[in-house]
């Protein structure tokens, strides 16, 4: 899912992990039948005047005897709307250029520029399969496959399960790889070069989907412009790997807790193709916007605590993680669960998310023109500092017959802040650190 | 410096609890520990749905396993 | 030929995949259990074949099993096979629940304290011991998976023709 409407590196590095960690790996301890179990959601993320996305899921899952379990996911998901390019607001109108080239859009004076060229949809494909490998042993592998229209990933991962202490301690490891291929729209920009600017003309597309090139006139094909976009290798790119070390402890009758170290080191095409910089001079006026440029690798550490408490009508899920990466970017995230038995056989559970990450070593809001180009630089909030608060509430039933239900809202606010750049005289009358305000509904039903 | 510390803290970590045979309980004694939503995979979907959203929103990733806890059968 | 002699009885023996035979840790039987007034605890059914389980309604694999001890004792009942399966539920709603979806038709025993469990050293759930006809413990399987049924099948046999 790319909630930024473009490739978004992050979403790409998370599948992996994703997969890596047994998402997709069933409970087989709770079906006791031989059926396939199918577990569906449906949900709708929106954010306020940015990006609105609809995804749904469908899982099922078989054992075919003594724990020998087989899952199959299947994912899509649909997004509409505008995410910021990175580039910054100025007391005039700006116009940009779509990333295809083929048109333009212009962005209103004191206005957080926004890219709406895009619509865009996924399609992902998952299959694992976990067993038993001796009596105090099991193991799992599973393939991953993800197609949009501008990236395709696959991977393969695999882990091992060894209990001890009669299975009161658990360790597992676990690996994966996945090889991305992106093939950004309009070919991938050289880092750090400038955004090429044209006028508007009548043949200028809404949308950069569309591959009718028949309305476009041969001066477009013909010109200086269009050449920088020719010129542009079509596809990058890149490989992820990683590791997962864990210990599962049963601490008492009511207490279960989890420890895991994971590493991850991704190779290649890391940058954001669609994200923008402004370069602006020292009053804060835009001179020139330049495309984005990360390192070509990334290693990141992270450290995960998790404990779940058996209360007598209930369940608390406390978690914190903690991640170190070398762009310099380290992150805390706390996140509680509490699930609340109401009724015969409801249940009601609010959650609360508190999420803190610091700036990635080459994050600018800006560039300043009078300095030297840095060899990395990056505009995208995601990579800046900044606070997350998630509230939620989910309502479920569990009915006996196995046909269970719930539904979910949740508000997710990010605040992104000011990682120490001084403003020139015209930046500091923009919001340079909008908040994003988002609401999220799903629906999940079993059976 | 201080991340090799950091990680030679977590090694230590992780072999006191495998070796913290004090620690658990005795097999017949895990019905709370057995229940659906006790499961480390529990709301799975929801789990996966939402690190989806959290990854591609923020800088983070990853961190959950699911082995171990439950039951203890088999 | 005392050498092929030996060995076809180490061979014989190592089809009940014995480990150290001790006698079965004794306990009363509830009076439920009673076909004579004489039954009184596990030592009474020395002369038949005892296969005494432990389960639990939480426990999973236990749903798996009860079809097959059923099958086992339509089966074997009348040959001296008597199936006892302890169940270790702490709360005994739990059990009638699980007895309601999952009728036994052989003997249940209530062990809410896990006194039984720990006497007869429990490594994990579901457990079944086989006692022999003299009351000493021969075979003790961790687990349950139908892959293995036959064989526990097979066992059951060899210590009823003993």
């Amino acid at each position: 899912m790319q909630l930024s409407k473009k490739t978004n590196i992050a979403a790409k590095l998370a599948t992996a992990t994703c997969v890596l960690l047994g998402s997709t790996q069933p409970q087989a301890e709770t079906t006791a039948s031989e059926d396939w179990q199918f577990d569906t959601a449906i949900l709708y993320y929106g954010e306020t005047d940015r990006v609105s996305l609809v995804e749904g899921v469908v899982s099922a899952t078989k054992d075919f005897g003594d724990d020998h379990v087989f899952n199959g996911k299947i994912t899509y998901d649909g997004l509409t709307g505008a995410s910021a390019t990175g580039a910054v607001a100025q007391n005039e109108v700006q116009t940009f250029s779509r990333p295809s080239g083929k048109g333009g859009y212009q962005v209103a004076a004191n206005t957080t520029p926004l890219d709406d060229t895009f619509r865009d949809s996924r399609v992902q494909l998952n299959a694992n399969w976990s067993q038993p490998l001796g009596s105090d042993m099991a193991g799992g592998a599973g393939v991953h496959l993800s197609k949009e229209y501008d990236y395709l990933s696959v991977g393969l991962n695999g882990n091992l399960a060894f209990d001890f202490n009669q299975k009161n301690t658990t360790l597992s490891v676990g690996a994966s790889f996945q090889y991305d291929q992106i093939d950004p729209v309009g070919g991938k920009p050289v880092g750090l070069s400038s955004m090429p600017v044209r006028p508007y003309s009548e043949y200028d597309h809404d949308n950069d989907d569309d591959e009718s090139d028949s309305e476009i006139s041969d001066d477009f094909y013909d010109s200086a412009f269009a050449a920088q976009y020719r010129e542009r290798e079509k596809s990058e790119d890149k490989n992820t790997v990683d590791a997962l070390v864990g210990v599962t402890q049963v601490i008492n009758r009511r207490t279960v807790m989890q420890l895991n170290y994971g590493l991850s080191i991704a190779d290649g095409y890391l940058n954001d193709p669609y994200k923008l910089l402004s370069v602006v001079d020292t009053s804060g006026v835009t001179q020139d916007i330049v495309f984005e440029e990360r390192p070509d690798s990334r290693t990141k550490h992270n450290v995960f605590w998790q404990t779940k408490y058996a209360m007598d009508n209930g369940v608390a899920d406390v978690s914190y993680r903690y991640m170190q990466d070398d762009w310099d970017i380290q992150s805390h995230t706390i996140e509680s669960r509490l699930r609340f038995n109401v009724g015969e056989s409801g249940y009601i559970q609010p959650h609360l998310r508190y999420y803190q990450q610091g700036a990635a070593e080459f994050y600018r809001p800006f560039l300043m023109a009078d300095e030297a180009l840095p060899e990395y630089a990056s505009a995208d909030y995601r990579l800046g500092e900044m606070t997350a608060y998630t509230v939620g509430i989910k309502y479920g039933q569990k009915r006996a017959n196995g046909h269970d239900w719930a539904v979910r809202l949740e508000y997710y606010q990010q605040n992104p802040e000011n990682a120490g750049f001084t403003e020139p005289e015209a930046l500091q009358r923009q919001d340079l650190y909008p908040s994003i305000k988002a609401m999220i509904l799903q629906f999940n039903y079993s059976f | 410096m201080k991340q090799k510390m950091r990680l030679a803290l977590l090694a230590i970590a992780v072999s006191q609890a495998v070796g913290c045979a004090s620690l658990g309980v005795q097999p017949w004694e895990r019905d709370l520990l057995a229940k659906e939503e006790m499961s480390l995979n529990a709301e799975g979907v929801d789990l996966s749905l939402d690190d989806h959203i959290y990854f591609s929103k923020e800088a983070t990733s990853g961190g959950r396993g699911f082995a171990g806890g439950g039951c203890g059968c088999n | 030929m005392r050498f092929l002699l030996i060995a076809s009885l180490l061979f014989s023996c190592t089809l009940l995949a014995s480990t150290e035979t001790k006698l079965a840790p004794d306990f009363p039987l509830s009076s439920a259990f009673q076909d004579t007034k004489e039954i009184r605890s596990l030592s009474d059914l020395r002369g038949k074949v005892v296969y005494l389980d432990f389960w639990a309604s939480w426990c999973v694999p236990c749903r798996r099993s009860f079809p097959w001890m059923n099958a086992m004792h339509r089966k074997y009942a009348d040959q001296d096979l008597v199936i006892i399966a302890i169940n270790l539920d702490q709360e005994p709603d739990l059990a009638q629940q699980f007895l309601s979806e999952q009728p036994a038709a052989f003997h249940i025993e209530y062990n809410s304290s896990g006194s039984l469990a720990e006497a007869y050293e429990l490594r994990g759930m579901p457990s079944s011991y086989l006692i022999d006809k003299s009351g000493a413990i021969r075979v003790a399987h961790t687990g349950f998976f139908k892959a293995k049924q036959e064989r526990y099948e097979a066992q059951i046999r060899a210590l009823l023709a003993e």
